[in-house]
């Protein structure tokens, strides 16, 4: 059981990184690689805001997570824009040359040492046997409460409602008057805003390494495919039952075995059921007939 | 400049990405499968080799039959080969991101079983002192230009291989295929079988680099077959032109030679993070800046094959190259 909790924690954070990858792949239509390197930019920029500047874990949190969603914003207007007319092929191109970059300067700004978050996991609860840190509780809060606000906006409000459209079907929200351009930018804040949430809270749980985005991208891809992309309840329970997977999987064969579970599983979903786990259409474009 | 010997392990290297470039081009350039899993190729050829060639007990390796390099050498293209099928069977059903995150999988799998399975492959510790052709007979510094040489061979082996396969009437049908899956289909042509044919065929000329790329490194490791190598294979084949067939040769050459260049510049010790990130650096930039301002690389695959191709204003053509991965 134990292990289930460390699985709800990995899934809750796996699900926050996953759901600004499958916004941007749903309405600008490319996988963008760079996603998991603005992860590891947040744990850095987080690592480097409280030990070294000795700021606050939830306030420096906050900042990095604002600050990151704007630099998503110019990186998207700086690299994707000009090349968006030559479709997805060339975007994902451009986003792994953009990984590249990000990865280059987080190599030369932060260095190759790894860092720590100083020890803010608190006291330990118990309930029924079972062992869990204050931090566990407010990662899986702040997942929660994240993930919720995402839905409210996404449903209740006229630019939410825009994206939507714009999700659904881009030609068309532009020639109903969607306004395209602010549509994008907002995805862009959102969705580099939750790889940079989710960058702190893996790097408050362990260590901050510059390979913390090669490591992630795969992860993150076998959720978002397992999720299907289209819907964020699928892209929840994905995160979720990949995390519970990697971590009870544990238990039965050695960790070093953890990613390979996360790709099997994968590889195992795409080749048997690639419509992904929840959605209902099959997944037309993803099979040949 | 510096001296000679260092331009020559620039140029051997080269080679050997030039090599890998061109075999990847026949399956994404003209087959349009978006293959990001050559790092897992190329590992199973190279631990292929090392592990038939590993004759030292002091390795502690459970298998190590000792076979000569070049009784090992073709065994390992054909094994890549093999992986290749397997990987490919299941993997070819799936179309565009789907195909390419599955490889990248695979690759992944690949590289964590290397780690796992130690006691067949040294895990993290790897192997160092990979025996080389010839060096019994050159040694010192001298041996660099053998190295040279047969990188040189390899790579013109694959040019030649890779072209005859371009120009064929299987190339011919492998890029029909991918601009018009249907009409290739209507006119009975057997498209996923072609198309497990040509990952194979990518795998074997793969692995039949890997133990060239395992005489120019001289140690093996897991780390070497990280998604990087993939990316960069790839970043050589779109700065070279995707699809033409000297594509690769010249992207490699381009990204190789410039990034190797760059690392000669003196750099302060203290500044020794920037040093590490100049080579990233500058791949993912040639990557951006040659997909924003010349989009079909160097060579285009029209220069290619010319009167082959449609007209270059025929939006059908390039919509169906890019939709086809």
């Amino acid at each position: 059981m134990q292990n289930v909790v460390f699985g709800i924690v990995t899934g809750s954070i796996l699900a926050v990184a996953t759901l600004g990858f499958a916004l941007v792949r749903q309405t600008e239509n490319f996988l963008n690689i760079a996603h998991a390197q603005m992860m590891a930019l947040g744990a850095f920029v987080g690592v480097v805001l409280v030990d070294t500047y000795g700021m606050n874990i939830f306030l420096a949190g906050a900042i990095t997570v604002v600050g990151l969603g704007a630099v998503g914003v110019v990186l998207s207007a700086v690299f994707f824009q000009p090349v968006r007319h030559q479709g997805g092929t060339v975007l994902l191109f451009t986003s792994i040359g953009l990984a590249l970059m990000m990865y280059a300067a987080i190599l030369a700004l932060f260095g190759t040492q790894a860092r720590f978050y100083p020890d803010v996991s608190g006291s330990l609860h118990r309930f029924a046997g079972i062992g869990i840190a204050t931090n566990e509780l407010v990662i899986i809060g702040l997942a929660v409460g994240s993930i919720a606000a995402l839905q409210l906006f996404l449903n209740s409000t006229g630019l939410g409602r825009a994206i939507r459209a714009v999700a659904s079907n881009d030609d068309l929200a532009r020639v109903r008057g969607v306004p395209v351009r602010t549509v994008s930018n907002t995805i862009w804040f959102i969705s580099s805003a939750f790889g940079a949430m989710a960058g702190v809270m893996l790097g408050v749980l362990g260590a901050v390494n510059t390979e913390i985005g090669w490591h992630n991208i795969l992860i993150v891809l076998a959720a978002a495919v397992l999720g299907g992309l289209r819907s964020i309840t699928g892209v929840i329970l994905a995160g979720l039952l990949l995390g519970i997977m990697m971590d009870v999987s544990a238990l039965i064969i050695p960790t070093a075995y953890r990613p390979v579970v996360a790709f099997g599983v994968l590889v195992a979903v795409l080749i048997l059921r690639p419509e992904g786990i929840l959605s209902i259409q099959r997944r037309k474009d993803a099979v040949v007939a | 400049m510096t001296n000679p010997i260092f331009w020559v392990g620039v140029l051997t290297l080269a080679m050997i990405y030039a090599s890998l470039a061109m075999s990847l081009n026949v399956e994404s350039g003209w087959g349009g499968m978006w293959d990001l899993g050559i790092a897992g190729l190329l590992a199973a050829g190279s631990y292929c080799y090392v592990i038939l060639t590993a004759s030292d007990p002091d390795l502690g390796m459970r298998f190590a039959p000792g076979l000569s390099m070049w009784v090992a050498w073709p065994l390992s293209a054909l094994f890549t080969g093999l992986v290749a099928f397997a990987i490919g069977a299941p993997a070819l059903r799936l179309r565009r991101e789907y195909f390419l995150i599955t490889t990248l999988a695979f690759a992944e799998i690949i590289r964590q079983l290397v780690v796992i399975q130690a006691d067949l492959t040294r895990g993290t510790v790897g192997i160092a002192n990979i025996n080389r052709p010839f060096d019994s007979f050159v040694t010192g510094r001298d041996y660099n230009y053998v190295l040279l040489g047969i990188a040189v061979v390899t790579a013109a082996v694959m040019y030649v291989v890779t072209r005859q396969v371009g120009i064929s009437p299987f190339g011919r049908t492998l890029r029909a295929a991918r601009d018009n899956e249907a009409v290739a289909l209507a006119l009975g042509k057997r498209v996923n079988r072609m198309r497990i044919k040509t990952f194979v065929l990518t795998g074997v000329l793969i692995g039949a680099t890997a133990p060239v790329y395992l005489f120019y490194i001289r140690a093996i490791s897991p780390q070497l077959f990280a998604p990087g190598i993939t990316f960069t294979v790839w970043t050589a084949l779109v700065i070279g032109g995707l699809g033409s067939i000297r594509g690769g040769l010249a992207g490699a050459l381009v990204l190789i030679v410039f990034t190797e260049a760059v690392g000669l510049i003196e750099v302060d010790p203290a500044h020794i993070n920037i040093l590490v990130a100049i080579e990233p650096f500058l791949v993912g930039l040639l990557l951006v800046l040659v997909l924003r301002f010349r989009p079909d690389g160097l060579f285009s695959e029209r220069s290619s094959f010319g009167a082959a191709r449609r007209s270059a204003g025929d939006p059908a053509g390039d919509a169906a190259r890019v939709a086809g991965g």
